[in-house]
């Protein structure tokens, strides 16, 4: 690896940290402090390969964007331990990845199966669905009304309608919902004792690894019968287009095929369910900014798009050197192992102002929470309406929102949002 | 479609839309701005990827 400033051993203790990013001020503290001090900096927490930070928003951008010369599938795209990562290449034959979907491809694969399912996520074809998506939506506001005047917004309403949207548009039945649900927070999960499959604290190597393998060896059960009756009876859905199709004149590989459900299945809802409880926590802690929105709706894209900012909820991916190169006027080696951080980008103070201020009609807002470059998220047209759709129910109805507890987050360094958001709210 | 008319142009990448009637203020691409007249440099805000990989597309 090449020679480089090093980071505080704290402070990279601290970024790979579930506990930090659940807390919240030690993970904003820590970057900070990176993005004055060290802002490509190599860290070596214990049980790691070294890798590189990459905290702020350029550079961040600036590697996103070299897909060629940064690789996602040539380690690990997740940060993962040494050990971890030695189990996981025993157990794949020798690749750091025990799924390998989109995220973990790289060029020509990734266009090829980009392109696949890329049509309908395009804002022309979502469109098509907004009718339906607004039902949902009304039904889980209706729901969290009725509930009278307090409810967990998290686990009531944001967990629970990306969900049936992105199930519906897979094809899997309303009674899946809940499976889908337990299997994406155990994988995403997989650090919080309250998420996981074990419901364990600390758990050793081999039984995290274990435990993450069984859950996706769940989803491929499911989705190999998903794909057998799709392949019978091919509908409009998602999940038809995954069964049917075909790269370069071939079926997709069973895999790749299986791995493609699993990230639709588990990314297609549950960053989005973060960003809309982390959205409503935002505004019941800031009453100004409630009354701003519900005078002016016209408010509600911006609203959403500083949720997104805000929230980060995925909180980085690594990115492999194929080549020497330079970022920042730093060297990198071939075969270094990169760490772009989102939510550092996010709040970097050289690119946003007032980053740590929540803001409804913040402008401009370009951010990297849904990533750059040709990895940038699939599914963030959809995020974005079925978010819009879900304030334009809501709030009109509502007269005031508060906290009515402490809310929580999942303890996570790769996927991380609120997993409780009690709240207590007046009608009109 | 008048050979006047606004067009709408999309990235191949990440799906953004240009949409010369509404511009895209947040660029600096004022309502009414033609793709013609954005500068080749110019990359989609979402993704990055160059001006030269969008396509005209019917909405």
């Amino acid at each position: 690896m090449t020679t480089g400033p090093k980071i505080d051993a704290s402070i990279a203790e601290t970024i790979i940290s579930p506990k930090a990013y659940a807390q919240g001020t030690p993970i904003d503290d820590a970057f900070r402090e990176l993005r004055k001090s060290t802002p490509l900096g190599i860290a070596e927490p214990k049980g790691y390969e070294p890798f590189w930070a990459v905290t702020r928003f350029d550079d961040i951008q600036f590697v996103e964007r070299n897909n060629e010369l940064f690789h996602n599938g040539d380690k690990s795209a997740v940060l993962t331990t040494i050990d971890a990562d030695k189990m996981v290449r025993e157990m794949m034959g020798g690749s750091p990845h025990l799924v390998r979907s989109l995220v973990q491809m790289d060029n020509p694969d990734h266009m090829a199966y980009r392109r696949l399912t890329q049509s309908w996520f395009l804002p022309q074809n979502i469109k098509n669905l907004e009718p339906r998506i607004r039902e949902i939506a009304r039904e889980f506001v209706d729901l969290m009304l009725a509930k009278g005047d307090t409810c967990d917004f998290a686990r009531d309403v944001a967990f629970l309608y990306p969900l049936r949207v992105i199930m519906e548009i897979l094809g899997v039945p309303q009674s899946d919902e809940p499976k889908m649900l337990k299997l994406t927070q155990e994988l995403f999960g997989a650090a919080d004792p309250e998420m996981n499959r074990s419901g364990k604290a600390d758990q050793d190597v081999e039984a995290g690894v274990g435990a993450i393998s069984e859950t996706v060896a769940e989803f491929i059960e499911y989705f190999n019968a998903i794909t057998e009756d799709r392949r019978a009876n091919p509908r409009d859905d998602v999940s038809s287009v995954i069964a049917n199709g075909q790269i370069n004149g071939q079926p997709l590989d069973h895999f790749a095929a299986m791995s493609y459900y699993i990230i639709a299945a588990t990314a297609g809802h549950d960053t989005t369910s973060h960003t809309s409880a982390a959205a409503f926590w935002a505004l019941c802690e800031a009453p100004d900014q409630f009354a701003k929105l519900k005078n002016d709706m016209s408010l509600v894209d911006s609203y959403v798009e500083e949720s997104i900012r805000w929230t980060t909820a995925v909180k980085h991916f690594m990115r492999t050197a194929t080549d020497d190169a330079e970022v920042a006027g730093q060297k990198i080696a071939k075969g270094d192992w990169l760490m772009l951080c989102y939510q550092s980008g996010n709040r970097d103070e050289t690119h946003f102002d007032e980053p740590f201020k929540f803001k409804v009609d913040r402008s401009p807002n370009k951010h990297v929470a849904f990533g750059y470059g040709a990895h940038v998220c699939l599914g963030q047209h959809l995020a974005r309406m079925e978010m819009r759709i879900l304030w334009e129910e809501l709030l009109p109805k509502l007269k005031s929102i508060e906290l009515a507890g402490t809310p929580k987050r999942m303890e996570s360094a790769f996927v991380c949002g609120p997993k409780s958001v009690p709240v207590r709210f007046t009608l009109n | 479609m008048s050979e006047n008319a606004f067009k709408t142009w999309q990235c191949r990448t990440c799906g953004y839309i240009y949409d010369e009637e509404a511009g895209d203020p947040m660029e600096g691409l004022a309502p009414g701005t033609r793709w013609a007249d954005i500068p080749d440099d110019w990359e989609c805000p979402l993704c990055g990827t160059p001006k030269s990989d969008f396509d005209m597309v019917e909405l």
